[in-house]
């Protein structure tokens, strides 16, 4: 008999296992694939590697002679996709080969194959029956697949980061953050890139103010945009190079998959309530219907972050030894892997008229900051957003190179209740980028210095 | 080494008391069984002896301060001990001699977080947090609310990591606090604005009065009984003996009488001496006699313990009266005097009033109420006389005692004092 038993080895599950492990209880974690799930091997990872390459590349080309580097033909330059690619697996493998390890040096029995749930105590995998106190269910999401008959037009997320010849003309289903990303590095590739955004505006969960930034991001690099339009199938729309999307003719090469993602749901002989999206159904400490049956990370729905799996998982093994916290959804980051990065924590504007604060926004911009011009980077801003009585920070939007390394300054801040004074007596050194923080804090008091 | 010397658990449930008086400096020498700190608990106003010989290094806490037990008092830095012998002392839990103490019996000295370490090795500074930081977790929008919402943060349990009080603490608190509390205050509050109103915080003796008497009235059941008793015989033996007493030192009252009178009533009518035990269904009847005396003092009413008042002579019960007076007045009755009461005597007769209605001191079963004393026309041998009578109204748990032993019980008291002679007799 386990204490515990997780389905799926990605950040909610994973993390999950070795906290559960370094408590002493009995654990095991089963996998259908390899360690790490979507995040380490096909997502996360990758992508920034991908996209460091993609950052580097487009910079050499655009700002090497302005910053004094001599001696680079630009028409000589060229992206090595397979190049790139070699150098993320080498990452995957790395970080993988270190998970493995965490699981095992924490006691973890990994049983590799694919899970079925017999009873709210006992599951299957191989034929062999499994005894658990309690299941967590860690199985992620993945994009509802686009139907297609033609080889090598259609690349699934899973297969996004592979070793292939990358075409001119490159068209991205999605509205998330992925499809911006993918997007944007197939972009500062030197790829014409369009995007379908199934959904009317992109990032349905973001501030607008973000989202608005972004739009005029990608105009800029000259990414079109069609909205309202949902690619299920290939057949009949796809010819000759072209995607004929209502009255627009796409150039077309390859497609990647970036769609919102759905759940993942193991089988399961009783029955674990789903909610009206399709997600596994769970309260607000991650238990489904079923007692001592929790469901963590995307599989739940609540969010696709891997930071905010990781947490849940970790508050269920919390919960199972009887330690009570709450999870606020709200004082996690979101991150947007755009160029320039974005992310956000706490409410958005619309979020806190909505609930009727009395609020202010105190925003600093990049450009008048001292590092952000030495690095040649002034695109982007620090957002806060305050109510007025204590001055509690209900918010942060930041746009900037770093911007999802910054927003752990905010989240420590949502954290702990910190209102804009605290953040205006943190002091901050210069010369750095997060100086625009300490200033929007200001500006939230009284006045910025340096606007 | 430095010694952190805690806020002991003093017994009776204590878990707070306020800083009174500072008897020591920081710098000053201390000898073990010296007085640290005057504190007002909620019981007693306590002298805090030391456990060690040293000199303070620190103190903790303001005069007015509420400080928790367990909570750091001061910081003595102990001569000659060092490394493991250090460890070894401070992980000592100590008894601290009652004569040495003064006031409080067994004294648990902090554990093995009390010890800093004079080298920087060896014991970790996280313990020095704990110990120092008295100022309670919270965050800053909590606190910011708490102010506004004139909540005293320190009576809000957070429910955020290591217990810090969240805003949302703060909400609930001061919700349930609204809802709960009675509907005159927010007539006060506004009466507050309007009229003229001392406002005074409580001291801790009067908020432990409030909560053991709707302790008492919640839990057990009362029933009166009044009765007059005729007291010529004994005030005529008074008399007698009152300069005796006097010439020894003593002051010999009418209460002296009424203790022994009913101490020994008690043990004939064991249910008046016992306690109700209702989680573990027992009744605990009582082998020994304690008997409380309700004593009015400046901070408020306070009830000394005369103990196996069965056994002492009027003189040795009129000695200890005497003794109580005093420590009353002299504000210095301790935790130790107010303990293991079986039964509870209030005299106020002896500043007016012939009748009430005592509030049992829970969980005693019963009180006895001694009024005003005072010349009655009586009859006896069918004429009208002149007598002194003791107007009597005894209170008990009607879970506990039934009408009929109530009143033969009280009987048996009125008995022993109209004819005092057989307080002798057995």
């Amino acid at each position: 008999m386990y204490d515990l038993v997780i389905i799926g080895s990605g950040p909610a599950g994973y993390v999950a296992a070795i906290r559960a492990g370094q408590m002493g209880l009995k654990t095991a974690i089963i996998e259908k694939s390899v360690i790490g799930g979507m995040c380490l091997n096909w997502g996360c990872i990758p992508s920034k590697a991908i996209m460091e390459s993609a950052k580097l590349f487009n910079r050499i080309g655009k700002d090497s002679s302005r910053f004094g580097i001599d001696g680079i033909d630009k028409k000589a330059l060229s992206f090595n996709w397979s190049k790139a690619i070699k150098r993320s697996d080498g990452i995957v493998k790395k970080l993988t080969t270190g998970v493995s390890f965490l699981l095992k040096k924490n006691g973890i029995e990994i049983i590799e194959g694919e899970a079925k749930i017999l009873s709210s105590n006992s599951i299957t995998v191989n034929n062999r029956t499994i005894d658990a106190k309690n299941i967590m269910i860690a199985t992620g999401s993945k994009s509802p697949e686009i139907s297609n008959k033609i080889d090598g037009l259609v690349i699934e997320a899973k297969e996004a980061f592979k070793d292939r010849d990358l075409p001119n003309n490159i068209v991205v289903v999605g509205e998330t953050p992925v499809a911006i990303e993918l997007a944007q590095a197939f972009s500062m590739m030197g790829r014409k890139v369009s995007i379908l955004v199934p959904t009317e505006n992109l990032m349905p969960f973001a501030d607008i103010y973000i989202v608005n930034q972004i739009l005029a991001k990608l105009k800029k690099d000259r990414i079109k945009i069609y909205f309202n339009q949902n690619l299920e199938s290939t057949d009949g729309v796809y010819a000759d190079g072209k995607l004929n999307i209502g009255e627009s003719e796409i150039p077309c090469d390859i497609i990647f998959n970036a769609k919102r993602r759905k759940a993942i749901v193991p089988e399961s002989d009783i029955d674990i309530k789903l909610d009206n999206n399709g997600y596994i159904a769970v309260d607000e400490d991650c238990q489904t219907n079923v007692e001592k049956i929790f469901a963590v990370g995307d599989v739940n729905g609540l969010s696709y972050y891997a930071h905010i799996g990781s947490a849940q998982g970790m508050h269920v093994v919390n919960f199972i030894q009887g330690i009570k916290q709450k999870l606020d959804l709200k004082k996690y980051p979101l991150n947007m892997y755009t160029v320039p990065e974005a992310a956000q924590i706490g409410l958005t504007e619309q979020e806190i008229k909505d609930q009727g604060y009395d609020y202010k926004i105190s925003e600093f911009p990049m450009s008048a900051n001292g590092k952000a011009l030495t690095e040649g980077t002034m695109e982007g801003f620090v957002r806060i957003l305050s109510e007025n009585k204590y001055g509690e920070v209900l918010g942060v939007q930041i746009m900037a190179p770093n911007a999802t390394d910054m927003i752990a300054e905010a989240a420590a801040y949502m954290e702990l209740e910190a209102t804009v004074y605290d953040i205006a007596q943190t002091v901050h050194a210069h010369p750095t980028i997060s100086e625009v923080f300490m200033e929007a804090g200001f500006e939230a008091v009284d006045k910025a210095i340096h606007k | 080494m430095k010694y952190i010397f805690k806020f002991p658990d003093i017994g009776e449930g204590l878990d707070e008391g306020t800083i009174i008086e500072w008897q020591v400096q920081k710098g000053q020498q201390i000898k073990l069984g010296e007085t640290l700190v005057t504190m007002e608990t909620d019981k007693v106003v306590a002298d805090i002896p030391s456990s060690k010989d040293g000199i303070i290094t620190a103190t903790y806490g303001k005069v007015g301060e509420t400080i928790h037990v367990g909570d750091a008092l001061v910081e003595i830095e102990i001569e000659g001990i060092e490394g493991e012998a250090a460890v070894e002392e401070a992980n000592k839990v100590e008894a601290v001699e009652e004569e040495g103490a003064g006031v409080v019996g067994t004294l648990e000295i902090a554990g093995n977080s009390a010890v800093l370490s004079a080298s920087t090795e060896g014991m970790s500074s996280d313990n020095t947090e704990t110990t120092k930081s008295k100022k309670i977790l919270a965050t800053p929008v909590a606190r910011a609310m708490a102010k506004d919402m004139g909540v005293d943060i320190n009576q809000v349990k957070g429910s955020g990591p290591a217990g810090r009080v969240m805003k949302a603490d703060i909400q609930n608190f001061s919700q349930t606090k609204t809802s709960t509390s009675y509907s005159s205050s927010t007539t006060s509050a506004a009466s507050i604005n309007e009229m003229p109103v001392e406002v005074e915080p409580m001291s801790q003796i009067r908020k432990t009065i409030a909560k053991n008497m709707i302790q008492s009235k919640h839990n057990a059941a009362h029933m009166s009984l009044f009765e007059e008793v005729e007291i010529s015989e004994l005030d005529r033996i008074r008399k007698k003996f009152k300069q005796d007493f006097a010439d020894k030192g003593s002051k010999l009252t009418y209460l002296a009488f009424v203790i022994k009178a009913t101490a020994l009533s008690l043990k004939k009518f064991k249910s008046l001496n016992s306690e109700m035990d209702m989680d573990n269904g027992n009744m605990l009847y009582k082998k020994y006699y304690n008997i409380g005396i309700a004593v009015d003092t400046d901070k408020g009413l306070m009830v000394p313990v005369i103990r196996n008042a069965d056994q002492l002579s009027i003189f040795e019960i009129s000695e200890k009266i005497t003794e109580f007076s005093e420590k009353a007045r002299a504000g210095q009755i301790t935790m130790d005097d107010m303990k293991d009461g079986t039964f509870t005597i209030t005299s106020y007769g002896s500043i007016g009033g012939l009748y009430a209605v005592p509030v049992i001191n829970y969980p005693q079963a019963g009180i006895l109420g001694v009024g005003r004393i005072s010349k009655q026309p009586i009859v006896k041998n069918d004429e009208l006389a002149v007598g002194l009578t003791m107007p009597l109204s005894l209170s008990v748990d009607h879970r506990i005692a039934d009408g009929g032993e109530t009143a033969r019980f009280l009987n048996q008291i009125m008995a022993y004092l109209a004819e005092p002679v057989s307080l002798v007799m057995g």
